[in-house]
């Protein structure tokens, strides 16, 4: 097609090969006009390029301004050759334009197809199982490799040759499709694949009528055969006649490498943007030097993360490389035989250091910018909506709210502020209630905005386009990379106050499977009681209950094995934090009401109480426990009271027990006598150097009661002293008294008390 | 015929090596019998082209081998790391017979290895009665090796000792190995490679000095990757066990080796295998070794003082003692394992009561 005016330049959206071998193309073509796979709706955009702000990974993002939850992103690295051609029309004045199906058809499309799937009573899942087909597969088989993405790498991205790789890639493609090879897996995929290309075709067709000479066709290789030989017009002009559109509008929004590696509107993910970034970096260097450099950068970072990179272990490492690569018939080493080398000699075959480049120099994860006057992305217009219809103005004085959750207005407020907050977008601040207690339909907020969120808007629009959508996907994420417990339990419940039952879902998935692994009896108490309320009170769906009462079983399972070896050799401190744990997680028990549960709570409480060289105040409240759920008659607990208390006990641990046995509710020495007796005995026996050992413990222990209690147990004290006769601290005599002496204090206790004295005779 | 009870692989497998060396028309290395191509098909196993089957002698990831080959192709001594029970003498040794024709020049690493075996000995008769001279001196495997351009094997690395370790930085820096005593020196010829091998867990008894382990690439060969390649294995080595103990092999279902291979493989992983659940590993290896000694364990058991099957009972001693290797954790996560597992499996009740009981 050397006389035709268009000339067909196959890619593979962010192959760096590619970008480099379309830029050598552009120059030598010199072209009038490129016409780039792409939303029609963003040519306005394009000027953008020009802009250094303007820094990639950026994406151009098509969305209903209606529902901005429709929306499609198509993603640009430095490296891809979408990119390329148009840093190549900004900076040449050839102008370039998007010729892909108009994004607002292809929306228009997928509504028909989900309303006629709903109508069908289908469940809506677009591809029900079926596995993407690759094209690309079938050509590597026949080359012998196992792998398409692989074998394309091979074959077009590593190249440095000429542009006869576009020649190459158009007839391997044209072989291909006249084979009846196909990637679509249904009817919808395939109808959609043909009326994109026939609106390329007729893109091309109008600019070849407009007069264009020299016409550059950037588009995904797949599609170049279809666009390289065009059947008669009229053909794809009755395809496309009468499609419904839906209007739409398109901005700039910064992107991340990390995201390239999701499917997007060009359907392609890669997973090793920062390989591809330094291969396009790179792509004026010598073909050999390339694993050099790559490996010297990973001894710099592995040395500075403090493994042992030598200078000659790079040597030795590329060596290895390069002879695998000859192994395996390739002409240079790929990522895998680079990856392979690295860890077979720079990290001596451990696997840990790998993870570490895989994150820092595979992925490289970046965030590009946009310029400020770019058009607002669809979250900020999706927040300043639901500002409007809450009636909750942006400002920056600091202000409280009340809200009543009974009321649908102050419900979505209250969701509004959580979902924000779990965005990193703190609006709102929760505050403790305010004095009287008003049951727990209040929340209350003190709001106050910072012109900083604006920006955090923005990057929050990388994780979508209206507010649960954005919110749900980085709750997502956080839950795939949070590894510990409290993380994960924190996130549980702004995830459930925030009403994000699809982020809710994989979080407790999650959750499940870290607490599976979790040896932290303590950090999995902790986890308990949440989820049991959430479980009781919590407003959960149907099947979400199923899950968490799946974790909430893991959990007991695992608390009543771990703790009693928990409970061993505590010190003080960790005997208090263990005894906190033990009443909440006591409590989350009674609240499961599930008699499994309960039983085998019950059981380990009393393996506790039996359990030699436990901490008293474990060791107590156990057995207190035992003693308000029935299982110890009040007999045996004077019995393990007595015990306790022994003198063989050192006095101090004596006093821990009664602690944890007592602490918060004394009413049971009120009605108890037997118990009663024992500890009255036992303090009254108690000699005097211990005495003052363990009295600041009683003390405190006595002070946890309520003051009813105390009054009732001192009445108590009162009448045994009757019933008793003199008791050992009543033991010294009047007589012995010094009256002289005691005559001295009376002036200054009058003064105090506020009292005249009377002179004593 | 060889009546040798266990024959080196150059000679069990010299039918399949001469019909490589046949077909084989890619460039060899100097003094290699095979291209690293046909050595790799030789580990691998194949078809030939004049229609000759290579049997696979190593079931698992292809490119660990082929890193392994192209590591001895850059004349780098090439290091086996993995936990007991992954292959790597069975590997090593092949390599070398593959590519030296000679599995032979061994040197068996104890905690008793002295330099000696390193690098030479002497004759001491000869060398009191006339001095020393070529004729006293006994050479190592090593140096052996070095002199006719082979293969040598080191087992054990991690076991020898620190001081003699060290020996082996000069011999792979230098490729030479003085002889002062008679004012020479061996240069190793092309071809001479070392192939070591070292186990994981025994870091700890000689780790490896920085200066050592630069000299080695490292290869890392993992545990069977699939329940059936691993039942296969464990079958496989009960049945050649049983037979040398004289015990009948079809006494232990397949059934009971899956579920023991299983217990082992859900433990390892940390995971259950259908992927659902979650575990906690215990501190023990659980290689496919140990998986054999127990049924093994629950063999003899069956057969001299049970009803000659192997059923749960007879595993769950086995497994216990295989599992539960530290008294305090390792008790933990076999409880849990039993409570969340085992308890709930179709199917398992009897494992189950079994292990309770053992306990």
């Amino acid at each position: 097609m050397a006389e035709s005016a268009v000339h067909i330049f196959g890619v593979r959206h962010h192959g760096p090969g590619s970008a480099r071998s379309l830029v050598r193309a552009l120059e030598r073509l010199a072209p009038d006009l490129i016409l780039v796979e792409g939303p029609p709706e963003a040519d306005d955009l394009v000027a953008f390029a020009a802009r250094e702000e303007l820094a990639p990974p950026v994406a151009l993002l098509i969305y209903d301004p209606e529902k901005p939850a429709d929306a499609a992103t198509y993603p640009f690295a430095v490296f891809s050759p979408e990119w390329q051609a148009l840093q190549y029309g900004v900076k040449t004045g050839v102008s370039v334009r998007f010729m892909d199906l108009p994004q607002g058809i292809q929306m228009a499309l997928a509504t028909e197809r989900a309303e006629a799937a709903a109508a069908a009573g289908d469940a809506g899942l677009e591809f029900p199982g079926l596995p993407q087909r690759d094209p690309l597969g079938w050509l590597a088989q026949a080359a012998g490799e196992p792998d398409g993405e692989q074998w394309w790498e091979r074959m077009f991205e590593h190249r440095r040759d000429g542009a006869d790789a576009f020649a190459a890639v158009l007839a391997a493609m044209g072989e291909l499709r006249a084979a009846g090879v196909d990637w679509t897996r249904t009817a919808d995929e395939t109808r959609l694949a043909a009326l994109r290309e026939a609106h390329m075709r007729q893109t091309i067709r109008a600019a070849e009528r407009a007069g264009r000479a020299r016409i550059a066709v950037v588009c995904g290789a797949w599609h170049a055969p279809a666009l390289a030989t065009r059947p008669p017009a009229r053909e794809d002009a009755a395809l496309l006649k009468g499609l419904p559109k839906t209007k739409v509008a398109a901005t700039w929004i910064p992107w991340t490498y990390g995201r390239l590696a999701f499917a997007s509107g060009y359907g392609a993910g890669i997973h090793s943007p920062g390989w591809y970034e330094f291969l396009w970096q790179g792509r004026a260097l010598a073909a050999d030097r390339l694993a050099t450099r790559w490996l010297a950068k990973v001894a710099r970072l592995l040395r500075a993360e403090d493994y042992d990179a030598s200078a000659g272990g790079v040597i030795e490492a590329v060596r290895l490389a390069e002879s695998l690569a000859a192994l395996r018939g390739r002409g240079l080493p790929g990522l895998p035989e680079l990856n392979e080398a690295t860890r077979g000699v720079l990290c001596g075959g451990d696997e840990l250091p790998l993870g570490l480049i895989a994150e820092r120099l595979i992925v490289a994860e970046r965030l590009g910018t946009v310029p400020d006057d770019t058009p607002a992305v669809p979250l900020a217009r999706d927040l300043a909506r639901e500002q409007k219809r809450l009636r909750l103005k942006p400002e920056l004085l600091p202000r409280d709210l009340d809200l009543d959750l009974r009321t649908e207005n102050d419900l979505d407020r209250s969701r509004l502020l959580h979902r924000l907050r779990l965005l990193g977008i703190d609006w709102g601040e929760r505050r403790p209630q305010p004095g009287a207690q008003k049951g727990t339909f209040h929340e209350f907020w003190q709001l106050a905005w910072e012109p900083e969120f604006a920006v955090a808007v923005i990057q929050a629009g990388v994780w979508g386009a209206t507010l649960p959508l954005a919110a749900t996907a980085k709750i997502r994420h956080a839950a795939a990379h949070a590894d510990n417990l409290p993380a994960l339990t924190a996130l549980v419940d702004g995830t459930l106050l925030a009403d994000l039952p699809a982020a809710a879902e994989v979080l407790l998935a999650r959750l499940a499977s870290v607490a599976a692994v979790a040896a932290d009896v303590g950090l999995l108490m902790d986890a308990l009681a949440p989820l049991a309320n959430l479980l009781r009170y919590g407003n959960v769906r149907q099947s979400d209950a199923t899950v968490v009462a799946g974790v909430v079983t893991g959990l007991v399972t695992r608390i009543v094995i771990g703790l009693p070896g928990a409970c061993a050799s505590l010190d003080d401190a960790a005997a208090g934090e263990l005894f906190d744990r033990l009443l909440t997680t006591h409590a989350a028990v009674q609240l499961l009401q599930n008699p499994d549960h309960s039983e085998a709570w019950l059981a380990v409480l009393r393996q506790l109480a039996d359990q030699a060289g436990l901490h008293g105040l474990v060791a107590g409240r156990a057995c207190r426990l035992l003693l308000e759920a029935r299982r110890v008659t009040p007999a045996e607990a004077a019995q393990r009271l007595a015990f306790a208390l022994s003198v063989a006990h050192a006095p101090a641990q004596s006093a821990a027990w009664v602690e944890g046995w007592l602490r918060a509710g004394g009413l049971v020495l009120v009605h108890d006598d037997a118990l009663w007796r024992v500890l009255d005995d036992w303090v009254t026996a108690l000699p005097p150097d211990h005495f003052t050992t363990v009295l600041p413990l009683l003390r405190r222990t006595f002070e946890t009661f309520a003051v009813g209690e105390r009054r009732q147990l001192a009445t108590r004290v009162a009448a045994a002293e009757g019933g008793r006769g003199v008791g050992a601290g009543r033991s010294a005599a009047p007589d012995e008294f010094d009256v002289a002496r005691g005559d001295l204090a009376l002036p200054l206790l009058a003064q105090i008390l506020g009292l005249k004295l009377e002179s004593t005779p | 015929m060889n009546h040798a009870l266990r024959q080196h692989a150059e000679q069990q497998f010299a039918g399949e090596l001469a019909a490589l060396a046949r077909n084989d028309s890619k460039p060899r290395p100097p003094n290699w019998l095979l291209s690293p191509w046909a050595v790799a098909a030789y580990l691998l196993g194949t078809t030939l082209a004049d229609g000759t089957e290579i049997t696979p002698k190593y079931i698992g990831d292809r490119r660990l081998i082929e890193i392994a080959i192209a590591t001895l192709a850059t004349d780098r001594a090439l290091l086996l790391l993995g936990v007991p029970g992954t292959a790597k003498t069975w590997v090593a040794e092949h390599l070398a017979a593959a590519v030296s024709g000679d599995s032979t020049l061994l040197v068996k690493g104890t905690a008793g290895t002295s330099e000696d075996s390193l690098r030479y000995g002497w004759n001491y008769a000869e060398l009191l009665a006339k001095g020393p001279s070529a004729r006293a001196l006994v050479p190592s495997p090593m140096m052996r090796a070095m002199q006719t351009g082979k293969i040598a094997r080191v087992e054990e690395l991690t076991r020898i000792p620190a001081d003699v370790q060290d020996t082996l930085i000069t011999l792979l820096s230098e490729k030479t190995l003085p002889v002062p005593e008679l004012g020479e020196e061996v240069q190793a010829v092309r071809g001479f490679n070392v192939i070591a091998t070292a186990n994981n867990r025994d870091r700890g008894v000689n780790e490896l000095s920085s200066a050592l382990r630069r000299r080695f690439n490292t290869v890392v060969l993992p545990l069977p990757t699939q329940l059936e390649e691993e039942v296969r294995i464990v079958e496989t080595r009960v049945g050649q066990l049983g037979r040398a103990l004289e015990l009948p092999a079809e006494a232990a279902p397949l059934e009971e080796i899956r579920r023991v291979v299983t217990v082992f493989r859900e433990l390892r992983a940390g995971a259950t295998e259908d992927g659902k659940t979650k575990l906690k590993s215990p501190t023990a290896t659980l290689s496919t070794a140990e998986a054999i000694s127990v049924v093994n364990q629950g063999l003899s058991l069956a057969v001299h003082f049970g009803d000659g099957i192997v059923r749960a009972s007879e595993v769950a001693g086995g497994l216990l003692g295989a599992v539960v290797k530290d008294p305090v954790q390792d008790r933990v996560v076999w409880r849990e394992y039993l409570e969340t597992v085992v308890k709930e499996r179709p199917g398992w009740k009897d494992l189950y009561r079994a292990c309770r009981d053992a306990e």
